[in-house]
């Protein structure tokens, strides 16, 4: 979208609309005081006014919305003050796209692998994407059969998710909510004692978590550039736009889609093609896959 | 006649010595390290219980369907690859990394094509898929990983990323699909006008 094109005229467009306000208000005041007009013509005039009304409120707060992102890939004609631009984009500065779905994903910082996917119904806030995503991680879970059952221990997310209801949630459920910020502040990767000692204390998980692993929660974190990989690699294969029909279709193309990044994680897993930082945090969950062909002994 | 020998096709046995796909795959190609990664006994297992639940069959009679493993295989090589449904089952006639990855363990050698799986097949397996059995897959596929000792669940990151909605492509057999669909209301039109002239 041409941003600066557009601010261009909506500068006209809000200039025109300032007198627009008062002067809806004394045409409605005229309205009222002149002779009785018939029910249909009075109906339609009051419908223009309201809506000569709502269009320049409505310049004015898409006004408000509109961001710089990024080009669009195809040629494709928009209208910057429509309505249906902004449930999209909203919390997406770097949205290319204007009509669509959001799916929401849980995964792994360190590998990439995704847990599960979930696609609403409508665009809920990324809040509410988090129980039942949580949810279904839970119930991936209860299909493992080794000893000890995995569980999560911390959730970490942007500044979307910081809700107090969905803390609250997660807390109950064991699960620390270190890696979700408060304010647009970055985290610190190197907790203080102090710092851990508090943390478990506000999230009342002195018992069930230990200053270990809130420690592995803060080098976790949420990093953008980590998230933006696993999100390039479903764009790669074809998430970039749903091709089936309806919502079963999206969910199925989703879902397809996970499966087959899924496979290619454990392909780089199984060949240690992973990032330095992803290594380091491996080896910290106690994941680093030995080498079983190596030999162990003395080299000299 | 035509058409029906092509949906036999895949069920016809060839005749000649079998070759065996492995043999020819290497075991450090992509698509067979990929393919190699999942835990194909549950999804299977768990597609069947669903379809069995959801469409049971009534009667033992017909020919024997594709395999699930071949269908789901395709479905996911699909997005892997990039490909449409006709590309994708056209790759399965011919590249034996695909067959590898369907699960195919052996081919005649005499090109009877019975591996074949028509794109009308594929579409009407992936109908059939549904919310739950999705999650499902994907909860045995993640499980699969963490049994391996290869992912853990203990710290995790949640996002959201937008996708467009993709508009319908126009191609010749939706051109034509669309213009039988409207003659044929055209005819049906004016048959009915003719009966009311008639009546009249």
């Amino acid at each position: 979208m041409f941003v600066k094109l557009v601010r261009e005229t909506e500068k006209q467009l809000l200039d025109i609309g300032q007198h627009v306000g008062p002067l809806t208000v004394a045409a409605q005041l005229v309205l009222q005081a002149a002779p009785p007009l018939p029910t249909r013509q009075h109906t339609r005039l009051t419908t223009q006014l309201g809506a000569a009304r709502e269009a320049h409120d409505l310049i004015a707060q898409q006004s408000r919305r509109l961001t710089n992102g990024k080009a669009l890939p195809h040629c494709k004609i928009v209208n910057p003050y429509d309505r249906t631009i902004a449930p999209i984009c909203k919390g997406k500065s770097n949205c290319p796209t204007q009509f669509g779905r959001k799916p929401g994903l849980i995964a792994e910082p360190a590998s990439g692998f995704i847990f599960a996917a979930h696609l609403p119904v409508g665009n809920p806030s990324d809040h509410r994407y988090v129980l039942p995503l949580v949810d279904k991680v839970q119930q991936a879970i209860t299909h493992v059969a080794h000893r000890p059952v995995p569980a999560i221990h911390s959730l970490a997310g942007d500044l979307a998710l910081n809700d107090t209801a969905l803390r609250e949630a997660l807390h109950a459920r064991g699960i620390l909510t270190v890696g979700i910020p408060h304010t647009v502040e970055p985290l610190t990767p190197t907790p203080t004692q102090e710092d851990v000692h508090r943390m478990l204390t506000e999230a009342g998980l002195r018992r069930q978590r230990t200053p270990y692993q809130v420690h592995l929660a803060c080098a976790c974190g949420y990093s953008r550039p980590v998230v933006e990989s696993i999100i390039t690699s479903l764009l790669c294969r074809g998430a970039e736009r749903i091709r089936y029909q309806g919502h079963r279709g999206a969910i199925l193309q989703l879902g397809m889609t996970v499966m087959a990044h899924n496979a290619a994680t454990v392909v780089r897993i199984e060949q240690h093609r992973l990032s330095k930082r992803a290594q380091k945090l491996r080896r910290l969950l106690g994941l680093r896959r030995r080498n079983v062909n190596q030999f162990n002994a003395s080299k000299n | 006649m035509m058409r029906f020998l092509r949906h036999l096709q895949h069920w016809l046995t060839g005749h000649g010595p079998r070759l065996c796909v492995a043999d020819f795959v290497p075991k450090n190609h992509p698509l067979r390290q990929w393919a190699d990664t999942f835990p194909w006994p549950a999804l299977v297992a768990a597609v069947d219980r669903n379809f069995a639940q959801r469409f049971p069959i009534r009667t033992a009679r017909g020919r024997a369907p594709v395999a699930t493993r071949v269908l789901l295989a395709l479905e996911l090589l699909k997005h892997e690859l990039s490909c449409s449904d006709e590309q994708i089952c056209s790759r399965l006639r011919t590249d034996l990394a695909v067959m590898y990855a369907c699960g195919i363990l052996d081919i005649q050698v005499d090109g009877s094509q019975e591996h074949f799986v028509l794109p009308e097949v594929l579409a009407q397996f992936r109908s059939r898929l549904d919310e739950t059995l999705m999650e499902e897959l994907l909860a045995l596929q993640a499980a699969a990983a963490m049994e391996a000792g290869l992912v853990s669940p203990a710290h995790l990151v949640v996002d959201t990323f937008p996708s467009e909605q993709g508009s319908q492509r126009v191609n010749d057999a939706m051109t034509l699909y669309k213009a039988q669909k409207k003659s044929s209301r055209s005819s049906h039109i004016s048959s009915r006008r003719a009966r009311r002239k008639a009546k009249r």
